[in-house]
């Protein structure tokens, strides 16, 4: 979309809203992606700290 | 905990553990799954045990002395497993020896010994029994002693029923590594075929059993699976649709040999029936037609006769239809509709019936696809997913600490957040009514995650707005023009309320727009440009965006805090 007249926001990104209330459900513990994703959750790594190791 | 093997130590296999049958796979050092038959070459031995003078008989052995020795062979005992005698349905042994109360347990009364006398051994003990010859199967072909495995298990398989499974396991000398599901383990084996791309896609994966029929509805959001509803049935099974040809064969051999009695009334002559009944389905899977025999079936008498897939698929119709009714159920349940679901991977031994795909797919649009062997050739043989899934675990894990197993598996890792809607951006227009949703992040995708997409920009270029919107899916049911109905008497109403059926309703995925996230500009697009969106979205549903034109420099990034929850 093309961006109206008069737009502005802080460093071109303005937040409007917040995202609406999330279930919790259980994951499979299974899978390599499963494994990596134990490996974050459990050493409390993001993504990328992840990726640099 | 004295039992577990040093990591360093184990050789750990797949096992899959079925009522009717149970399967033992490896993963090769190519990564690649490999089914192990056993001794006799079967790939699916029969969960079944006998006892014969003291020889113990396994196998697809023990499945043939269920016509001369049904007292003292063991069949269909996985799901006794762990439970009370009160909860147990008896009805699929009643060919076999009947499962009995033992204090707290169920067993069954055999003659295990060279001595007359029966012993009662409990099914934990049969459990045993039977892995252990499952473990020996799998050491004689792999030359390497066999001392740990994964071990597949229905979604409502209880804690009770997996602890006794376990320390069935362990006195067999095989350490359970992990229990998986088994409609999880058949995604798994799917996806890691190397062919395999990894997408978001919700999934069914149906189950068609022995004894029972169990259909699960997965999300699998990159490589990650979250099971959004699960039906058991244990009244569509395999052994009804054997049931099917036992009384067509019955009949058949009535209607020839009138003095010979009805085959299904004696004992053995139901089993010799039942045993064959089940091959000719096995041959209608592959072949057009099948040749039924049985050496003195009743009153000393052979028959043999031939049937048809026609025959047999219109013989067994009713079930075919209950078991897509089951599928569909369970796409209800996840409160899904089937345009949703992008694949169905058919499981079990009865998958192979050409027909049951047929009827399964018919009840989905036509972008679904079904894995089946007779619709895609690309199909895994269903009978070997399960335990190809648990081979590919096994080789994925037999390396880690139990401990560290034990930790993964622990709530505080496994249930996270899913999101509610999906997260995307519109296109051609930043107005909520008439904006294109262009879904990012689908609905029900685990938390934290990251995406990245591309997405055109307007021709002309210049500035642009890009909104961060959530989007739920909405079904959309044109109905066609209702046609000029002829006028009717009364009493024909039943003609019209048939034809109402037949209008077809046209039914699409449309999307409707939620609130808005976050709104961006990015400046000086160029001519026809496209722009990259790479969100993460944390735990906290804190949403970190990024926004940058394909070869530009730059971008724009921005974050939105997360609501306090």
């Amino acid at each position: 979309p093309v961006l109206p007249e008069g737009w502005a926001g802080e460093k071109d990104f303005k937040p409007v809203g917040s995202l609406s209330k999330t279930n919790d459900r259980k994951i499979e513990p299974v899978g390599p992606h499963f494994l990596a994703y134990a490996r974050r959750v459990r050493h409390k790594r993001t993504f990328s700290e992840d990726e640099r190791i | 905990m004295s039992a577990q093997t040093d990591p360093a130590q184990r050789v750990a296999i797949g096992i899959s553990f079925g009522n009717s049958y149970s399967s033992i796979a490896f993963t090769s050092s190519e990564g690649k799954a490999e089914v192990i038959a056993n001794e006799d070459g079967d790939r699916q031995i029969p969960s079944v045990l006998s006892y014969v003078e003291g020889e113990e008989l396994h196998g697809g052995q023990a499945k043939s002395q269920l016509v001369r020795n049904a007292k003292n062979t063991v069949a269909y005992f996985r799901d006794f497993l762990g439970q009370d005698f009160k909860s147990i349905d008896p009805t699929p042994a009643h060919q076999s020896a009947h499962p009995v109360e033992s204090e707290s347990t169920v067993a069954f009364k055999i003659r295990d010994s060279e001595a007359e006398e029966e012993n009662a051994v409990t099914v934990g003990d049969i459990t045993t029994r039977h892995l252990r010859r499952l473990r020996s199967s799998a050491s004689d072909y792999l030359g390497k002693d066999v001392n740990a495995a994964v071990v597949t298990v229905p979604t409502n398989f209880s804690e009770s029923q997996k602890e006794a499974l376990k320390s069935a396991a362990k006195e067999a000398g095989i350490e359970v590594l992990q229990f998986i599901n088994e409609p999880t383990a058949a995604v798994l084996a799917y996806d890691a075929r190397p062919d395999a791309q990894l997408t978001d896609k919700t999934l069914v994966v149906a189950d068609l059993g022995g004894t029972r029929s169990d259909v699960t509805v997965i999300a699998s959001r990159g490589g990650i699976y979250t099971m959004l509803a699960a039906v058991h049935d244990f009244d569509v099974s395999g052994s009804k649709l054997d049931q099917v040809l036992i009384d067509y064969f019955a009949k058949e051999f009535i209607k020839k040999h009138k003095a010979a009695g009805d085959p299904r009334e004696n004992e053995r002559s139901l089993a010799k029936l039942k045993l064959e009944c089940e091959s000719v389905k096995k041959a209608l899977s592959i072949g057009q037609s099948a040749n039924f025999s049985v050496e003195s079936l009743a009153g000393g008498v052979d028959f043999t006769a031939t049937i048809n897939r026609t025959r047999y698929d219109l013989l067994g119709n009713k079930l075919f239809a209950a078991f897509t009714r089951l599928v569909s159920h369970a796409v209800e349940k996840a409160e899904l509709d089937p345009l949703d679901i992008s694949e169905i991977i058919l499981a079990g031994g009865n998958s192979h019936t050409p027909k049951v795909a047929a009827a399964v797919g018919a009840a989905f649009p036509e972008t679904t696809a079904v894995l089946a062997p007779s619709t895609s050739p690309t199909a895994i043989n269903p009978s070997e997913l399960a335990v190809r899934g648990a081979a590919i675990q096994a080789s994925l894990i037999q390396e880690f600490e139990a401990e560290d197993i034990e930790q993964s598996l622990h709530p505080m890792v496994t249930v996270t957040p899913h999101l509610s809607t999906a997260v995307g951006v519109l296109l051609i227009s930043g107005d909520e009514s008439n904006g294109v949703f262009h879904a990012i992040v689908d609905a029900e995708t685990p938390l934290p995650v990251r995406r990245t997409a591309t997405i055109t920009t307007p021709r002309e270029g210049g500035d642009v707005l890009i909104k961060l919107v959530e989007g739920s899916r909405h079904i959309k049911v044109t109905k066609p023009e209702p046609k000029p109905k002829a006028e009717k008497a009364d009493d024909d109403s039943e003609d019209e309320s048939e034809d109402e059926e037949e209008e077809e309703e046209l039914r699409e995925k449309t999307w409707k727009i939620g609130s808005a996230v976050s709104e961006t500009a990015l400046r000086g697009i160029k001519k026809g440009a496209k722009v990259e969106v790479q969100i993460n979205i944390a735990n906290d549903l804190s949403v970190t965006a990024l926004f940058r034109e394909i070869g530009g420099k730059g971008g724009v990034r921005g974050q939105v805090q997360g609501k306090a929850s």
